[in-house]
């Protein structure tokens, strides 16, 4: 029994090992060849570096506007994460609080929605954006994703809410607080598991679309860390030590953010499948 | 504590906000594209007339609107098996008495944190440089095909990469399942005589069929609308051989020749597909989770 035991342990251990190669193979790959000449990469892929070298980096850097393209990135998650967390906790909270026709309806308004996909409404989207000037604006992206994310988060935060005691809220009105101060002084603190799934899933969301943006944003200045990613793609057809360093540029923001909070996020991705 | 109608008023100051962003960048563009789709619209002019059904009636001869929904049909089937087989085996696996299952479990979900249109571009260096290379030093002849330009071997490099993007999300919804399945019960069965297969047949995989659900929901919905893993790898090329569905109305709406009644046509038909489809899997896996 042991034996076998042992056995089938290194039997797992070797397939996911094996796996796990193959999974990281390509990070590994790019991250490798960024360091070296065009030259030395195209003699051999898999050889190390003969020495590590920058000067892709460098070229990169500043060929794909990489400070602004991370400032913008940053801009849009952050405006489209903070406002749908507000407003979705806001709305959870009353609408697993109110028990009316009117609550229902609006509840099942916002349900619905999770069912529509995205490329069936981009173009009409894309001409309300126009309308509203708001193409070429990172405040204006923020607040598309706010509108397109709302719904998942309420479903989140009203599922949450009705695991908080009533009473708690029944004696702070008895108090004299107003229903403003009860959210944000008793509700919104309470709810603070689902905004951290809330923030982390949507964070990455917006963070890796790339449509919406591509569709949105024609402005250089105003390029996501993605958009520029692409373009500089398509410029540099066959230098792959320019490409593959903006590849690199372009994963180390999310990479970092990973190794840092993997816990959190981990448990926020699991979590907010499974309840929504 | 409060009236009906007071509780209806404070409702909807807290809604309020919400309401007004969904309605305006999800609800309304969802009714003013079946809107257009009735219209010859072309996206520039002032004026357009109303023309019924005429836009579904072309598409309905659209050759390549339907070779792209054949593709997107075929793309749907292999990547729903594909990532979720593999996902289920890496996540039973992992679970498996490992003790390093944290450090797996993390690494295998590095691919999902970075957008497939970088891990796509990092896919064509392998599969335009790296493969080549391996075919020529290590032997590996069979590698030495044109995986983006040819056809029959575009689809499988599409549905390679696409998993390796997909697979970690699915892992973690299984695994989190694999958790749920209470110990007490496995041991009985083994006590019972069962063997292992028989142990993960009969108790864990009923255990995890809410897992199932949400899993095959997502594969379904997300690959019904792939579009950066085809876009970074291949375009939709050679010629349009792997267009998705999205990619097509992309195309029609934003590229060349711009015609928004006929686009929005297409997208009211994806609309449909999806709504339906993802509708009729969830009934269908309820009542299975409930007979269960």
């Amino acid at each position: 029994m042991r034996i076998k035991q042992k056995a089938g342990n290194i039997l797992v251990y070797s397939i996911l090992i094996l796996l796990l190669i193959y999974w990281l193979f390509p990070l590994f790959i790019a991250i490798l060849n960024s360091f070296k000449t065009n030259g030395e990469l195209l003699t051999n892929v898999l050889s190390l570096p003969k020495e590590l070298q920058f000067e892709n980096y460098t070229r990169t850097f500043e060929k794909m506007n990489y400070a602004r393209s991370l400032m913008n990135t940053v801009i849009v998650a952050s405006i489209g994460v903070s406002l749908m967390i507000f407003f979705s906790a806001m709305a959870g909270w009353r609408l697993a609080r109110t028990k009316t026709k009117l609550s229902t309806f609006i509840f099942g308004l916002f349900v619905f929605s999770m069912l529509v996909p995205f490329s069936s409404i981009m173009i009409p989207l894309y001409k309300i954006m126009l309308l509203f000037n708001m193409n070429n604006s990172l405040m204006g992206l923020g607040l598309v994703y706010t509108g397109l994310g709302v719904s998942m988060a309420i479903f989140l935060y009203h599922g949450f809410v009705k695991s908080i005691p009533k009473e708690i809220e029944e004696s702070a009105l008895m108090d004299g607080c107003r229903p403003f101060q009860i959210f944000i002084y008793i509700i919104f603190p309470l709810l603070k598991p689902v905004t951290v799934t809330v923030c982390i899933t949507n964070v990455l969301w917006i963070w890796n679309d790339f449509l919406l943006p591509l569709i949105a944003i024609s402005d250089n200045e105003k390029y996501t860390l993605l958009l520029s990613t692409n373009t500089l793609f398509g410029q540099y057809s066959s230098d792959w030590g320019a490409i593959l360093s903006a590849l690199i540029l372009a994963a180390i923001p999310v990479i970092v953010f990973y190794v840092i909070f993997q816990k959190s996020i981990l448990k926020g991705i699991a979590e907010g499948a499974t309840k929504g | 504590m409060f009236s009906k109608q007071k509780e209806n008023r404070i409702l909807l100051v807290y809604v309020l906000p919400a309401l007004i962003v969904y309605l305006l960048f999800k609800l309304y563009p969802a009714i003013l594209g079946f809107y257009y789709s009735l219209t010859d619209w072309n996206g520039i002019d002032q004026s357009y007339e109303m023309i019924g059904w005429a836009n579904f009636k072309e598409i309905f001869e659209d050759v390549y609107f339907w070779e792209s929904i054949q593709f997107t049909f075929k793309y749907v089937v292999v990547i729903l098996v594909v990532s979720n087989v593999l996902a289920l085996l890496l996540a039973v696996l992992i679970e498996s008495r490992l003790k390093a299952r944290g450090l797996f479990r993390t690494l295998f979900y590095m691919p999902n944190m970075i957008s497939m249109i970088i891990g796509g571009y990092m896919w064509v260096f392998i599969f335009t440089r790296v493969i080549y290379y391996l075919a020529d030093n290590w032997g590996l002849a069979f590698l030495d095909q044109s995986w983006i330009g040819d056809p029959r071997y575009s689809f499988v490099a599409i549905i390679i990469v696409s998993s390796w993007g997909t697979v970690g999300y699915l892992m973690l919804i299984y695994m989190a399942a694999l958790q749920g399945v209470p110990l007490q019960l496995k041991e009985a069965a083994v006590l019972d005589g069962a063997n292992s297969w028989n142990v993960f047949r009969n108790v864990t995989f009923p255990m995890i069929q809410h897992a199932f659900t949400i899993c095959i929901f997502w594969s379904l919905s997300s690959a019904f609308q792939v579009f950066d893993v085809i876009y970074a790898l291949t375009g939709g090329g050679p010629g349009r051989a792997t267009q998705s569905v999205a990619l097509n109305i992309y195309e029609e709406a934003f590229k060349g020749n711009i015609r928004y009644g006929y686009a929005t046509a297409k997208s009211t038909i994806l609309f449909v597909i999806v709504f339906l489809l993802t509708l009729a899997q969830l009934k269908m896996m309820k009542r299975k989770e409930q007979e269960l």
